[in-house]
């Protein structure tokens, strides 16, 4: 199954308000929006996984790291996000790496 | 010590024949303690006898004024359990050995046992401790709440967790033991050891601090000259007396690994001796145990010491 993770991207925000206020106006039921949800999730795991050809580099200092359920957390500081076009810096971030390979 | 030539287990090795008897970790091996009678018709021929034959000799003159030099020398490993009785005449007979350690190749003055010390200290590397917590762990908890943890239940029954001061990093099972590693000092793994401890305690775990043991200690130092190790391992070449282990005080095999590996025995400490002469210590409980086997091994260096 594919991670929902996806869901809480500005997105996923927009899919899940626009169903929110489908389910306010009658128009489809709940059950319905809960399929469209597993849909996008699947879909966007498919999307970023081959259609996603750009690649951003980042550089900063490591805060904390946490590896639990073989999910990775890591918080940094003072991050440069360098695409070849743009510079964006950043002061905290927090990144979350499902994991699902068992061979580290 | 007639047994001397007859060293018949041993003979095979790799040694020339006599290079077993112990005492004095001197590259005249051959010399057995006490035998000091008479100059030991050596059968073999090799240089190594001849120059033992000088020895003798000037260790006969000097003889007298062995007294009770083997015993005296705290310093000298006894590297040589030797297999042979000749140690047995140790106490006693005109010590043929100036328990020196110093000075292999030439003839000997009797130097006084601790003379040159040599200046040089290790340098600790690493220290491995361990304590017990004293209670249960539950580590998906711990691993979710705390910093800087790894759990991968998959590969390692353990939470792997780090701090930055001092830079360590601990093993933390579900029994409550712990095992802490990297630290560059006794006081600064037990410091390490107690935040951790700490860290699982505000996490609501009825943490304590039982048992802290220091099990292992790692020292490394530079003699600053090149070593012929390959002359080192013929004339080390001894069993030791962990022969299930190795039979070897010391062994050097290039195509493995670049550096010696020997084992001394009193002190227990594993030492791994490279051609720069950069010096590996370890297998210590405490920290004296470092220092001495590395005075114990500085001489025997020395005269190892590469001239080209």
């Amino acid at each position: 199954m594919a991670y929902q993770l996806y869901r809480n991207t500005t997105l996923g925000n927009s899919l899940q308000e626009s169903l929110d206020e489908l389910i306010q106006t009658q128009q489809i039921t709940p059950q319905l929006a809960l399929q469209v949800l597993l849909q996008f999730d699947k879909a966007i795991n498919t999307a970023l996984a081959n259609r996603v050809r750009n690649r951003v580099n980042f550089k900063g200092s490591l805060n904390t790291y946490r590896f639990c359920d073989n999910v990775w957390t890591f918080v940094l500081n003072d991050v440069e996000f360098r695409e070849v076009t743009d510079l964006v810096k950043v002061d905290k971030v927090k990144i979350v790496l499902p994991h699902s390979s068992t061979t580290e | 010590m007639e047994q001397n030539n007859s060293l018949p287990p041993f003979q095979g090795l790799a040694s020339p024949q006599g290079a077993m008897t112990p005492g004095m970790p001197i590259f005249s091996p051959m010399m057995p303690y006490g035998s000091g009678l008479t100059p030991q018709p050596v059968t073999n021929t090799n240089s190594l006898s001849l120059l033992e034959e000088q020895q003798r000799q000037q260790q006969q003159q000097a003889s007298s004024q062995q007294a009770g030099v083997p015993g005296g020398l705290g310093q000298t490993p006894q590297l040589y359990h030797s297999q042979t009785v000749t140690t047995t005449t140790l106490p006693g007979n005109t010590p043929l050995y100036t328990a020196t350690p110093l000075t292999p190749m030439t003839p000997i003055t009797p130097a006084t046992p601790a003379s040159e010390s040599s200046g040089i200290v290790p340098q600790l590397q690493n220290i491995v401790s361990t304590v017990n917590l004293g209670c249960k762990l539950d580590l998906k908890t711990i691993a979710l709440r705390a910093r800087n943890a790894e759990y991968n239940p998959k590969r390692f029954a353990a939470v792997i967790m780090r701090i930055r001061e001092p830079r360590t990093t601990a093993l933390i099972f579900s029994s409550g033991k712990m095992v802490c590693t990297g630290a560059k000092s006794e006081e600064q793994s037990r410091l390490a050891a107690r935040k951790y401890a700490r860290v699982v305690q505000k996490l609501g775990f009825p943490a304590k601090f039982l048992d802290f043991k220091i099990q292992n200690m790692v020292g490394s130092c530079d003699v600053k000259f090149p070593i012929r190790l390959e002359g080192l391992v013929l004339t080390h070449q001894q069993f030791s007396s962990r022969p299930n282990f190795f039979p070897y005080f010391s062994s050097y095999e290039p195509e493995l690994f670049p550096g010696l590996i020997y084992r001394m025995i009193k002190p227990r400490i594993v030492l791994l001796i490279f051609v720069s002469g950069k010096v590996v210590l370890t297998g210590a409980k405490v920290r004296g145990e470092i220092y001495e086997a590395f005075e114990n091994i500085y001489p025997i260096l020395k005269g190892f010491r590469k001239t080209t």
